[in-house]
């Protein structure tokens, strides 16, 4: 039993059942039996399409718990399975005429401290309040369909206990039997807790993140150690049920962003609303066992601040070494100040956790979702057209950030506006959505104010347009600047005669532009200035948008996989690129571009006011396993953790990858059925990506300097 | 100074990340020589010919240095490396090894990644061989000490006794390069022999200079289990050495070579094997010889 890694062996200290448990997971054993059963049927409902949304949506719900197949996988230490296919696919898994009824929910970090602090009865007895408070009114229906989601959550708890008593798994009946229902109180109750409430929340549909685990769970594992209830080997072993469980999904499938994770993600590390490091020994066990399994179906981001302590900087720099990708680093202090700048109050900036992705949040209490676009079509298709002329470099820049400002404007106005909540006078509204009511349950506000989580029911609602092609269009600038307008090597009409026929014939050009100016990565101020520029005039932009609707606007910049389906309608590139070329991935360079080294990129990369991106701009950096090799290596990827918060960085994903060992996945996947790649933002493994998700991720691994 | 090339983010040449700074100008011209175009002290015009779109850019050379007979040919023999033919070439396949800068220059492009030498790393001055750059070779390094930067200097210690000698308070390590220990061998591959390199290690050593010993392994010419005893023995010898590095030959510097236009001294025998690596590191080991990276 091997689990891939880039850099020798991983060590073993779970037992050998605990091991196999993960094998067998992480090669779909669960993922193709889930996949199997897609959804219950609701075609037997008499009436069923008289029904209001909501009632529908109770209803779908409540077959799903009554029906779902139960699965106890052997020797398992903690309980609950998603088990219905369509929930893979984001769709709650009921389906009437044929097809599924609803859409669900993601982007977002449910609250998993309420479930752990006060159980799910405290969340009932919180409905019974508000239902008492807004009898008579229109909040009624939303407030009932509450209270039926946690009637058949019970029932899907209930076939969980008498299937686990009858199968004779007494420790896990004891403990289910008091949780999530009733507030753990020891570190496995906790756990199982946050696990079942997860199971259910996905069983549903839904891909929620879990945010701070050892915030959650430090100081339960510390009690049971000072009891002697439990050793820490044990809770190693527990902790490993839960990732394991997490692969419940992995079925194999070959699509696109192929068998990616489902947003689970995790938060370790940070500080707490005192100031005091969180860091326990929970943090250290997901290290352990994120070392040992690799599996990267909960990606997890270190809170690194000035006194994250060295030795868990050292852990992390160990654990990363054997690649995968599954750790990245937030800074911390950053993220404060840029979640206090756009106004997020004082007392709520210290929980920030993500969507699922890296994209920052409050979690528990968020209702998230971004627009993506790409920034350079905008430039090509808009700014650059056939004709445009342009005397200086700074009006061709102002046209584009009239261009760019009217395209954000249209999605806040199609996307948020229109879509969400626009009544037919052009007044905001919050405006009725499909319903979700089992994640409304989790997010603080919607229970108290009566309103489901997508009609402005959470407290911070946020709809967040992220910029893409960012390096690209800085280079096209940086090149047009240069070649136009300082050297006057070639007129701007000429230029796009060029790009429009895709260099042909201009190859001495081409590879003028491409070799002889450097370009955003390089640590090098003349490009490194436009982007500089071009994030703070984009944060202009979308602060511009704010108080339009009942959403907020903050920025940020992500391609995520996009610069891949972009790819097809981009055309030539000033600074040297073909036509369909797929470009740079999220806030990093250009595959390429970039000469001087990763210190340099981080350079380049903190030059931007990052504080202004609110909801997040990632880097992703790539290093081979030799450059990473011996003490060296471990204190070079201390030192870039460091030096990234040191220069004001926000999210840094690090990840060791060698282009040959890709290459060879792709030809024997059946070698690599657990390498795990970070896919800009989440996490997948490398050989259920369909081929030009693969292409992308050897270019983007060999174009690292 | 006369540099030849600067590379951040090397993590192989020193503790923790460091900018390393390559010197052109050496006094050995060692036969399995991995920096070729730093053994020359002067500018030197290199041509990657791989890049070249035989676009004639080039043409105007005053000199007549660049030919188009048949493929892109160069008359090296007139060429005064005066670069105005590497600025014209659209491709970077012509460019100009060798660039004036001033130990304050330097210090800038070094502190840039200051914020990355937090856990051990600094600036390593290598090439070449960096004390040919003399006096201004102790500037750049005061320079840095009063910046709080970490030092190093990967030297050939065929170098200048006074000017060792007052450099070694401003040096936190010497990465110090053992060709052979064997002189005849010396002189016969380096072109010059081992005896004031072997002093001058023993006089940095007794003013408490911390050396690394950088062994390089040219299989079949000192990999000898009695050349391992030999650097064990010097290493015994020395009060301040943290113990060896062993560096294999290889042949990846002939690209630079035939860039340069220098005969080629390419010798795939002299690739070590991975088991010969591991017999010299075992055999270091066993005689008490810590080995480093």
């Amino acid at each position: 039993m091997e689990f891939y890694s880039a850099f020798g062996n991983r060590p073993v200290r779970l037992s050998d059942a605990t091991r196999k448990f993960a094998y067998d997971s992480l090669h779909c054993r669960y993922g193709r039996e889930t996949a199997e059963n897609p959804m219950v049927s609701l075609d037997h409902l008499d009436g069923f399409s008289e029904l209001t949304d909501l009632q529908k949506y109770d209803l779908a719900i409540r077959e799903i718990c009554t029906h779902a197949p139960i699965r106890i996988c052997e020797g398992e230490m903690l309980s609950g399975s998603a088990t219905l296919g369509e929930a893979i696919r984001h769709r709650v898994p009921a389906s009437f005429g044929g097809g599924s009824v609803f859409y669900a929910v993601s982007h977002l970090t449910t609250d998993f401290e309420t479930v752990v602090k006060r159980g799910v009865d405290g969340i009932r007895s919180e409905v019974l309040a508000s239902l008492e408070h807004h009898k008579g009114t229109d909040r009624e229906p939303f407030l009932q369909s509450c209270l039926s989601c946690l009637e058949s959550f019970a029932i899907w708890h209930s076939r969980y206990l008498e299937a686990l008593r009858e199968a004779g798994y007494e420790e896990n009946y004891a403990i289910l039997s008091k949780v999530p229902f009733g507030a753990p109180e020891t570190f496995r109750e906790a756990l199982q807790s946050i696990w079942f409430v997860f199971a259910f929340q996905r069983l549903c549909g839904n891909w929620p993140g879990i945010g701070r685990i050892d915030w959650f769970l430090g100081d339960f594992l510390e009690r049971d150690l000072a009891a002697g209830r439990l050793t820490l080997e044990e809770a190693r072993e527990l902790l490993a049920h839960f990732f394991i469980k997490g692969c419940e999904w992995i079925c194999g499938g070959n699509y696109g962003s192929g068998d990616a994770q489902h947003y689970q993600n995790l938060v370790i590390g940070g500080r707490d609303g005192e100031g005091k490091d969180v860091t326990n020994r929970v943090t250290y066990l997901v290290l352990d066992v994120i070392e040992e399994l690799g599996i990267g179906d909960f990606p997890t981001t270190l809170r690194l601040h000035k006194d994250t302590p060295q030795k868990l900087l050292r852990r992390m720099a160990e654990v990363i070494r054997y690649g995968g990708g599954v750790l990245a680093v937030y800074n911390e202090e950053l993220i404060y100040q840029s979640l206090l700048a756009y106004g997020y109050p004082k007392e709520e900036v210290w929980k920030f956790a993500n969507d699922g992705c890296w994209e920052v949040q409050i979690p528990g209490k968020t209702n998230f979702g971004y627009d993506p676009f790409d920034g350079l079509q905008i430039l090509q298709h808009k700014t650059l057209r056939p004709g445009a002329d342009f005397a200086t470099f700074e009006e061709l820049y102002q046209a584009y950030l009239t261009h760019l400002e009217t395209s954000v404007s249209g999605i806040v106005e199609r996307h948020t506006w229109e879509m969400l909540g626009k009544d037919e006078q052009g007044n905001w509204r919050w405006g009725d959505w499909e319903p979700c009511t089992v994640i409304s349950l989790f997010e603080e506000g919607c229970i108290a104010s009566g309103r489901p989580y997508f009609e402005g029911g959470a407290i911070y609602n946020v709809r967040s347009p992220h910029l893409g092609g960012f390096a690209d269009t800085v280079n096209s600038l940086y090149a047009i600047r240069k070649l136009v307008y300082e050297e006057k090597k070639c007129t701007l009409s000429k230029l796009l005669a060029i790009l429009s026929k895709n260099w042909e014939g201009e190859e001495v050009l081409r590879r003028y532009v491409q070799s002889r100016y450097t370009y955003f990565g390089n640590d090098d101020d003349g490009c490194d200035s436009i982007a500089v520029s071009l994030a703070k005039d984009f944060a202009a932009i979308c602060r511009k948008q704010e108080g339009r609707c009942g959403y907020r606007i903050p920025p940020g910049i992500s391609t995520f996989g996009r610069q891949l389906e972009w790819a097809p309608r981009r055309m030539a590139t000033p600074y040297g690129r073909k036509a369909g070329e797929v470009l740079a991935g999220n806030c990093s360079p250009t595959p390429g571009t970039d000469k001087e080294g990763a210190t340099a990129v981080i350079r380049s990369y903190c030059k931007l006011d990052l504080t202004e991106m609110t909801t997040g701009a990632a880097l992703d950096l790539k290093l081979l396993p030799s450059a990473v090799k011996g003490e060296d290596g471990i204190a070079a990827i201390i030192a870039l953790m460091q030096g990234f918060v040191t220069l004001g960085g926000f999210f840094l994903q690090l990840d060791v990858a060698d282009a040959s060992i890709l290459r060879k996945a792709q030809e024997h996947p059946e070698d690599y059925a657990t390498l795990s790649v970070r896919v800009s933002g989440w996490n997948a493994r490398f050989v259920t990506l369909d081929r030009g998700w693969q292409d992308m991720i050897i270019n983007q691994t060999e174009g690292r300097t | 100074m006369k540099v030849a090339e600067i590379q951040r983010f090397c993590m192989h040449d020193g503790p923790g990340v460091r900018t390393v700074i390559f010197f052109k100008g050496c006094p050995l011209h060692c036969a399995w020589c991995h920096n070729p175009e730093t053994q020359s002290p002067y500018p030197q015009l290199l041509f990657e010919a791989q890049k070249c779109l035989a676009c004639r850019a080039c043409g105007e050379c005053p000199q007549g240095v660049h030919g188009f007979a048949q493929a892109h040919t160069l008359h090296r023999e007139f060429c005064s490396a005066c670069g105005r033919c590497a600025a014209l070439c659209p491709t970077g396949a012509l460019s100009l090894c060798g660039k004036d800068m001033t130990p304050t220059e330097l210090l800038e492009l070094i502190l840039r990644d200051a914020s990355f030498y937090q856990n051990g790393g600094g600036v390593t001055l290598s090439g070449g061989e960096p004390f040919l750059q003399g006096e201004e070779a102790l500037e750049l390094l005061k320079l840095c000490r009063e910046k709080g930067i970490s030092t190093a200097v990967e030297t050939c210690g065929y170098v200048s006794p006074a000017l060792l000698e007052k450099a070694v308070p401003f040096v936190d390590l010497f990465l110090w390069d053992v060709k052979d220990i064997d002189d005849p061998r010396h002189l016969a591959y380096t072109c010059v022999s081992n005896k004031p390199i072997m002093e001058n290690l023993r006089r940095v050593d007794s003013l408490g200079g911390k050396t690394r010993l950088r062994c390089i392994l040219v299989n079949g010419v000192n990999t000898e289990e009695a050349h391992y005893t030999a650097i064990a023995e010097l290493f015994h010898s020395l009060q301040n050495c943290e113990g060896a590095e062993l560096l294999p030959y290889h042949p990846y510097g002939d690209s630079k070579t035939k860039a340069a236009g220098m005969t080629s001294t390419s010798h795939p025998e002299w690739i070590p094997s991975e088991e010969t690596i591991l017999q010299g590191k075992n055999a270091l080991l066993s005689q008490g010889v810590p080995i480093h990276g």
